[in-house]
């Protein structure tokens, strides 16, 4: 007869990889996101406002858009609802705000970097938590419309086809501004109150005045500086809208330096960061 | 001899939360260490002492005053609370001098006294940078000089050496003990016991809300029955020396434990001490080393805490 | 040989296997050491090495280090248990065995139903059970403790340095122990690096370097310490009083006197031992030594 006590066991097994280990981040991140009522509520009632408006849009097109023809130009009208760009911006606050200003205020930033994953293993593992979450606002329901479109007999397959897959390409393009420039917001600063307001200054604070301003000095150019009338510029390109008073080449430029610059400056900020204090 | 401070029954309670339970003890004298658990109520008696906070019951006494809204104490005592922000944006110097100005120092004098208490600290050098730039041995360094210069009958120091480079707790040690031999008397609450016995031998313990001993280390020690008193002596010949040892009738117990030790336990340690030099004397046995493993802050506070 | 650093801003310092203290005023480099240790920050020139790997690959050397960083860093909202199995899935374990293996070390630390909790209800205690469970979940070779007793009451302290000397003395882990509380590092550490101004002042076996003065006796006298001190002196031997009890030279049949001039004066001998020098003391002089050799 014998007694074993559990004892401190040594590790047999090699460690996992770097995917595995950016999973675990990612998906522990995403279940707490997914837990919050918050970000529940907002991502149902994103999705479906969303969803109805364009849908009333489309079976009521004749009433609340006369003259506009039935062709791929069409889903132009849901892509640019700005209800779009206010739950964007919600949920970039709501989740992508705390995202790294939580891991700065409690410091478990250093319990983070001193596994053995990189500063950019941990950013990209961030923005896999943020990323999927605002395009559920900018992509899913703008891949609906049409898929419902065509359902309805509404629009053929071809035209609902071609508007899906540049509802995926705008709206990724939408989410990878908003993740990177919401990450960046959020690693400048320990309280994700700041980061929030900061998103909401970076979306209306550009975009109103650059849309009053270019009325009240005639100066079409100040559109540039509002990333959601870059946005519209590419959308209206891509759906062969008609209007719009500034160049979509320099819009995507614009977005896609923007992009790259805000997540850029997102690494150098993070490996700033000192993580063993003395 | 009157004590600095009395607490007779000071209850305390925050809701349902236990401060102070019919906590009695008396501080002595010059240097009193204020031991025990997190949570065992040394920061509510500091806060009662300096008069932050009213007591539910009892009465507590410093210098034979309540401390409660009595401004005229406040003056006569010093105190350094556990947490270390300082303003961050004040240089040492102009912390120390905005303190005592804010006591009702008119400037200049603030200004000589800082400088003084900066330099007992040993700050100097570090006076004119901001608090900010300090390391925690340096805060704690500029918190007691904060607390001196104004020239107090009694110190109040919660943690003071919590943090603390080497250096920096010697020089903090250096001040008190300074200070105490200058007549002044200190309060002083610390997690490390080995540090509250470098500098005095009196202390009070705490636990629960209560008072569970108060007076000198050893005196202590040798109060509790249930672990009677471990002497180790290192000699060539333990098992004659036992023999003669065992004469005593308060020697509980001899051990050899090796063949050049031999461990004692002993009820009435002071006894077992007067009496020891005379056997060794007398039997002529080589002792060649002894002391007394379990008779220290460390273990009093395992053998009433846990 | 686990870790050799080479010339980094002027630091060279060789570790050997078992538990070393890393001991240093502040702005001594510890931190600096520390961060290279964990492939945080690159030399400026020479090269390190940790584990048989050089740190400028940062993440295979963090793979076989476990840090337990002296500041608040949980994630209050996660449970003792939820953050363990977290962080050993993000140092690669697969799910599975982190669950198992945080398990294991919470209840090797001492955390019982408090595992199932927020962090932000925890004690301090309990906090810092749960910083050395997380660095210990993917049972590393290198564990790095940084000021590991901070804020713990006595008890917790005792209970937190005993874990550590378990660690410490397990064959095959290596720990380093930086520390401002120099009696808890003598009482783990077997060997000793002691830093100052960014280079390395002193490093040895903690034995060899406190050796001091073998011939001389400490005793600690309760009566009048100064006639007894004079009555040594008086029979031929070296003796003073000071704070700290009554030194005298050893010499062969010393200790017969002590009892007798004891017996005579009616004085109680409380301690008799070898004049062992502090790793305390050792390092005050060290540190004042070498300032004073650098400002001249």
């Amino acid at each position: 007869m014998s007694i074993s006590l559990p004892t401190y066991t040594r590790r047999e097994m090699p460690l996992l990889g770097r995917r595995h280990r950016l999973r675990a981040i990612i998906v522990t991140g995403l279940r707490r996101e997914f837990k919050r009522p918050a970000v529940i509520v907002s991502t149902l009632l994103g999705v479906a406002l969303i969803v109805i408006i364009s849908t009333a849009i489309l079976l009521f097109a004749g009433l609340f858009l006369p003259g506009q023809a039935l062709d791929l130009s069409f889903f132009f009208v849901p892509a640019s609802n700005q209800t779009v760009l206010f739950f964007i911006t919600l949920m970039a606050s709501l989740v992508g705000s705390a995202l790294i200003a939580d891991d700065l205020n409690s410091m478990a930033l250093t319990l983070y970097l001193s596994r053995p994953i990189t500063h950019a293993d941990y950013l990209v593992a961030k923005a896999a938590i943020l990323a999927p979450l605002i395009s559920l606002i900018a992509v899913l329901p703008l891949v609906l419309t049409p898929f419902v479109a065509a359902l309805l007999g509404l629009f053929s397959w071809t035209i609902a086809l071609q508007a899906i897959g540049l509802a995926v390409l705008l709206g990724s393009l939408f989410t990878a501004f908003y993740t990177s420039v919401t990450l960046l917001l959020s690693s400048l600063t320990h309280r994700k109150s700041y980061a929030a307001a900061g998103i909401f200054a970076v979306t209306f604070g550009l975009t109103i005045p650059a849309e009053i301003l270019s009325i009240s000095i005639s100066n079409p150019a100040l559109l540039y500086a509002s990333p959601w009338e870059d946005y519209l510029a590419v959308a209206r390109a891509a759906f062969g809208a008609p209007g719009g008073q500034i160049d979509w080449p320099w819009a995507l430029v614009i977005l896609l330096a923007a992009t790259l610059v805000a997540a850029s400056l997102t690494y150098l900020r993070m490996k700033a960061v000192e993580v063993v204090a003395g | 001899m009157t004590a600095v401070a009395e607490a007779a029954g000071v209850s305390k309670w925050y809701g349902e939360v236990l401060g102070l339970n019919a906590f009695t003890a008396s501080f002595g004298t010059g240097i009193t260490g204020l031991v025990g658990p997190n949570g065992a109520g040394k920061s509510t008696l500091f806060k009662l002492l300096i008069g932050q906070l009213h007591a539910n019951q009892g009465t507590l006494r410093l210098f034979g005053e309540n401390p409660w809204n009595n401004v005229p104490l406040m003056r006569r005592l010093g105190y350094c609370p556990e947490h270390n922000q300082l303003y961050g944006w004040l240089t040492g110097q102009r912390f120390v001098e905005a303190l005592l100005r804010l006591d009702g120092m008119s400037t200049k004098k603030a200004s000589t006294a800082a400088t003084a208490a900066l330099k007992v600290v040993g700050l100097s050098g570090a006076a004119h940078r901001p608090t900010r730039t300090y390391s925690r041995g340096m805060r704690q360094r500029a918190k007691l000089a904060q607390a001196l210069a104004h020239d107090p009958d009694v110190l109040i120091l919660d943690e003071p050496l919590s943090g603390a480079d080497p250096m920096a707790r010697v020089q903090i040690l250096r001040t008190i003990s300074e200070f105490a031999k200058d007549g002044g008397h200190v309060i002083m609450s610390t997690h490390v016991l080995y540090e509250v016995e470098r500098i005095t031998q009196n202390i009070v313990l705490i636990h629960n809300g209560k008072a569970i001993a108060s007076g000198d280390i050893h005196a202590i020690r040798a109060l509790i029955d249930e672990h009677p008193h471990a002497v180790r002596i290192e000699t060539s010949h333990p098992r004659q020396l036992a023999q003669a040892l065992a004469r005593m009738d308060h020697v509980v117990s001899l051990e050899v434990p090796s063949e050049d030790t031999l461990l004692i336990r002993t009820r009435k340690p002071d006894a077992f001490y007067k009496e020891l030099p005379g056997i060794v004397a007398d039997t002529r046995l080589d002792v060649r080393a002894l002391e007394s493993p379990d008779d220290s802050l460390e273990a009093v506070f395992r053998y009433l805490v846990g | 040989m686990f870790g050799e650093v080479r010339a980094v801003d002027d630091l060279s310092v060789a570790i050997p296997e078992g538990a070393i203290g890393l001991v240093g005023p502040n702005g001594a480099g510890k931190t600096t050491f520390l961060r290279l240790l964990l492939g945080l920050v690159r030399p400026t020139t020479g090269t390190a090495k940790v584990l048989g790997h050089n740190i400028a690959e940062g993440v295979p050397v963090r793979e076989r280090i476990g840090y337990m960083p002296e500041h608040d860093c949980l994630i209050p909202d996660m449970t003792g248990v939820g953050l363990v199995t977290f962080m050993g899935r993000v140092s690669g374990l697969d799910a599975d065995t982190a669950i198992s293996r945080a398990h294991d070390v919470l209840q090797f630390v001492g955390v019982e139903e408090e595992r199932y909790r927020k962090i932000a209800e925890y004690s301090t205690g309990m906090k810092q059970k749960i910083k050395l469970a997380q660095a210990m979940v993917h049972d590393p070779q290198l564990y790095i403790f940084d000021e590991p007793t901070t804020g713990l009451d006595p008890r917790g302290r005792t209970e937190m340095l005993d874990l550590v000397r378990v660690i410490a003395n397990s064959p095959g882990r290596n720990v380093v122990l930086s520390s401002h509380l120099l009696p808890d590092v003598e009482t783990i550490c077997k060997y000793i690096v002691i830093l100052d101004g960014g280079h390395q002042i002193a490093a040895g076996e903690l034995r060899q370097l406190l050796s001091g003065s073998a011939d001389r006796l400490r005793i600690d006298v309760r009566g009048d310490r100064e006639a007894f001190a004079q009555r040594l002196r008086e029979t031929g031997l070296e003796a003073e009083a000071t704070p700290t009890g009554v030194h005298v030279a050893r010499k062969p049949g010393v200790e017969g006197v002590i009892f007798e001039i004891a017996k005579a004066l009616g004085a109680e001998v409380r301690y008799m031992g070898r004049e062992i020098r502090s790793l305390e003391e050792f390092f005050l002089e060290l540190v004042e030594r070498n300032e004073a050799a650098v400002s001249v």
